[in-house]
């Protein structure tokens, strides 16, 4: 049983992916921000976090970066979700350490598609 | 697991997204108004950073969604906001009231949008194509083309090398250059058929090793033999195809002008080869199906990462020099800003569920009293614990019901909110200049007040405009400042909550208010009070506006403002000097649920009257009242004759003891006028839980509601705007 943090601002999008997720059978843990999301990852560890790009307080490349500080968090899959696609975006993705990203808006499968190919 | 996913997946298709529509458009119209707000207290010189990332956010999160669960309408609006907002926060462009016009009434275009999508779809889509092309064109402003995904977070470099020009290079970010004039372009390049595909990979290198000459993605692509890349730059096509020459030859290589990248199918998503956590393959050589052709996958993986798949085929390295990537991912990570707080501390609930539980409630404070009131029998020395039990119930409840009401309570802050935008576009119209000032936001209203004296309010703070605050020039003859004033307060006092509308406007002229009332024949003298002389404006079709604008003024609006206020058991008084402005204030109870009431014994029956609209009681002596044509009676006070309304004939009391007669009056004063009831007797002053009588049986005239009274006995509440209506007939 993989599980998953979920994070995203908004709370149409997380209810959607922690939906999709849970569907698949996956155990989802949801934050409403990078700090919340950094916070719930002290507490345990995950086998993938999905994080939003654009939140309040801490974004999602800024969640990456912390948690890749984290020597638990090293190898774990981060894929963030942004609506940008622009190279811009993505070196600053792999700069941050970034597993991969997936632009929304995206369809529940295509989540699940992508998520397939990450987790281990 | 894999089998688990497999299965989840042929699913997937099938996922209704509709069951996550209703907290989408909650939190789109959370969002926009929040934008909306933001954008009001926007001070366009000093906008900061955070301030404009916020609304950025919200407009941002907005499209995010709408997107999302399928309203492309939506998505495509806020996409056009996003753009211009985008621009904004990276201060590409200096706001400016066009700009926040046009946003503010895009956010209106996107509430219509929803409530449409809400409503199933039915009824007319409110136009958006004129703000999308206005928003382009402030988009535009500045630069001929633009390239949202591409744009720098600071201002282009100016270009250095002819062949190797500038363009959305990270390391440059810290030039701080003024724009160029030639613009980056989107290209797509297709390199092939090739021998060794691999060849192609050096064009990617290019990109790399020349500073400045252009950002390089790999499309997917589904001949083996070809190459292509999304290319933005600014070199021309000779440029790029003279540098191109070293690896490949001229014929391999078509190069095409994509003109929109941010509308073109972008790519879905990607894993960086070799980043952590990504697949074993590379997504590059499997596209998902279904994906565009030209430009990119719709996700991506990242080369090297960790947790990334083991690259296979063209994966050559690591792009891109890093220090410059981070110098960008700081960037772009300098986004976040902590406008809104997560709603973690709130959770939402059904009005109903509230209700139910203050009704609850309600019947326990009515059952404690019930108690109490048995529990006076009792002797004290017998049963100390049990009265010390009741002692602690009664401080119980009382706690209980304060808490419980307080759920329904929400803060002014939620009816002012709406003015700032409205008096704005008002005052444009008008070509009046007004400033908005609001005190008390967070005084608290329960929440079925507040939706009821929001339409007073507007009436009044339109009115304040309109007709109060006079013209710049006019303001400026007065030895006024050229702006005005409108103050909207709010403030609990005692058991009430008074707002208040001021306005430094010229006021009203007791003259003009008396010669209008004369015009209409109406009754007045020059010996009444100014503050009676206000309120004459409150009669019916009365209007002193010398124009009849498209604002208000046609005369229909302040009786029924004082209507509405009456029917919520408020009160209305206005205060006014000519020249110096004036002030509306409105005293409402704190709630609709509870209410101070006198009771009042009409043979055997208990009558409830709202305290808010007794003036006084007395003994009457049967020489005061006199009987005019048919069957009416007067009664004088204090040299004053007032109607008077016999209780016990209009519900019919019937009455047992004859010796007994009513011989007691209590003025009551509602909508402006005052009756004297006549009653048996004054029982006290109580606070009642008014239950609602229509929805529990029927309409009584002259009945607003009901209670239950300490001993169980309902009594009925008296609707005194209808007892004063009925004396008028």
């Amino acid at each position: 049983m993989s599980l998953i943090l979920a994070v995203d601002d908004s709370p149409s999008m997380r209810k959607m992916v922690s939906f999709t997720l849970t569907g698949a059978g996956y155990q989802v843990v949801e934050a409403v921000d990078g700090v919340d999301a950094y916070e719930k990852a002290q507490a345990q560890s995950f086998d993938l976090v999905l994080t939003d790009q654009n939140m309040p307080r801490l974004d999602g490349l800024g969640l990456t970066r912390k948690l890749r500080d984290h020597p638990q968090f090293k190898m774990v899959p981060i894929l963030v979700l942004t609506t940008e696609s622009s190279d811009l975006m993505k070196q600053a993705g792999r700069a941050a350490g970034a597993t991969g990203w997936l632009v929304k808006p995206f369809d529940p499968a295509r989540l699940l598609e992508v998520i397939k190919k990450v987790i281990k | 697991m894999a089998e688990a996913h497999q299965e989840s997946t042929s699913s997937a298709g099938d996922f209704d997204l509709s069951q996550f529509y209703q907290i989408f458009f909650e939190e789109a119209a959370e969002n926009l108004d929040l934008m909306e707000q933001m954008l009001l207290s926007l001070n366009l010189e000093t906008a900061d950073d955070e301030e404009l990332n916020g609304i950025f956010r919200c407009a941002h999160s907005v499209k995010g969604g709408a997107a999302t669960f399928g309203f492309s309408d939506v998505a495509e609006l806020t996409h056009q906001m996003e753009s211009l907002l985008d621009r904004l926060r990276r201060h590409e462009l200096q706001p400016n009231s066009a700009m926040v016009d046009v946003l503010l009434e895009s956010a209106d275009a996107g509430r219509g949008l929803l409530a449409r999508h809400q409503a199933g779809g039915e009824g007319d889509a409110p136009p958006t194509a004129d703000l999308v092309r206005r928003i382009k064109a402030l988009v535009a402003g500045e630069m001929v083309q633009t390239l949202p995904s591409a744009a720098p977070q600071q201002p282009l470099p100016t270009p250095v090398v002819a062949s190797a020009t500038v363009a959305a290079q990270s390391k440059a970010v810290l030039a701080p250059t003024p724009p160029p004039s030639n613009t980056t372009r989107s290209l797509e390049i297709r390199i092939g058929p090739l021998d060794h595909p691999a060849q192609a990979d050096a064009i990617k290198e290019l990109f790399r090793d020349i500073e400045g000459l252009g950002d390089i993605t790999v499309v997917a692509c589904n001949q083996a033999d070809t190459r292509v890349f999304a290319v933005e730059t600014s070199s021309t096509d000779a440029d790029l195809l003279d540098l191109f020459a070293f690896h490949v030859s001229r014929e391999q290589v078509s190069i095409k002008e994509v003109d929109n990248v941010a509308v073109a199918p972008e790519t879905r998503y990607g894993i960086f080869d070799g980043a952590a956590g990504s697949p074993e393959t590379s997504l590059y050589d499997d596209p998902p199906p279904g994906a565009p052709l030209a430009p990119p996958p719709g996700f991506g993986f990242f080369d090297g990462a960790p947790g990334a798949p083991v690259p296979v085929a063209s994966a050559t390295g690591v792009a891109a020099g890093s220090s410059g990537s981070t110098a960008s991912a700081r960037a772009v990570a300098k986004v976040a800003s902590p406008v809104v707080q997560p709603e973690a501390a709130t959770i939402r609930v059904a009005i109903s569920k509230v209700d139910q539980l203050i009704n609850l409630v309600g019947e326990l404070v009515i059952t404690q009293a019930m108690l109490a009131q048995n529990s006076r029998a009792l002797d004290p020395a017998l049963y100390q614990q049990l009265l010390t039990g009741l002692t602690d119930l009664d401080r119980n409840t009382r706690d209980l019901q304060e808490s419980v009401m307080s759920i329904r309570m929400i803060p002014m802050s939620i009816v002012f909110s709406r003015f700032p935008r409205m008096l704005r576009d008002l005052a444009n119209k008008l070509g009046k200049k007004v400033d908005f000032v609001t005190q008390g936001e967070a005084t608290e209203l329960d929440k079925g007040l507040v939706e009821k004296i929001t339409d007073p309010l507007t009436h009044l703070v339109r009115n304040s405009c309109d007709h109060g605050i006079e013209m710049p020039a006019d303001r400026v003859r007065a030895g006024k400042s050229e702006t005005g004033t409108i103050t909207l307060s709010a403030a609990h006092q005692g058991g009430s909550i008074v707002i208040e509308v001021r306005d430094d406007g010229h006021g009203m002229s007791r003259e003009k208010i008396l010669a209008k009332a004369r015009e209409r024949g109406m009754d007045v003298s020059d010996q009444m009070t100014d503050s009676e002389v206000w309120m004459l404006i409150f009669a019916p079709g009365f209007s002193t506006a010398e124009v009849v604008t498209d604002v208000s003024g046609r005369g229909v609006g302040m009786d029924v403002v004082k209507r509405n206020i009456a029917a919520l058991n408020g009160t209305v008084e206005i205060d006014s000097a000519e020249g110096y402005g004036m002030k509306v204030s409105i005293r409402l109870p704190l709630t609709l649920a509870i209410m101070d009431g006198m009771s009042v014994g009409v043979g055997d029956e208990v009558y409830i009257l709202p305290l808010s609209s007794v003036v006084e009681s007395f003994q009457v002596k049967s020489d005061a009242v006199s009987t005019v044509g048919q069957g009416a009676q007067l009664v004088k006070v204090r040299d004053e004759y007032m109607p008077v309304i016999e209780l016990e004939k209009v519900f019919q009391v019937p009455r047992f003891d004859f010796d007994k007669s009513s011989d007691i009056m209590v003025v009551i004063e509602a909508d402006g006028s005052r009756v004297a009831l006549l009653v048996d007797e004054l029982l006290g002053q109580q606070q009642v839980v008014v239950k609602n009588l229509e929805s529990n049986y029927r309409k009584v005239p002259n009945i607003s509601g009901a209670t239950i009274l300490g001993d169980g006995k309902v009594a009925l509440i008296l609707d005194t705007g209808a007892l004063v209506r009925r004396s008028r007939h």
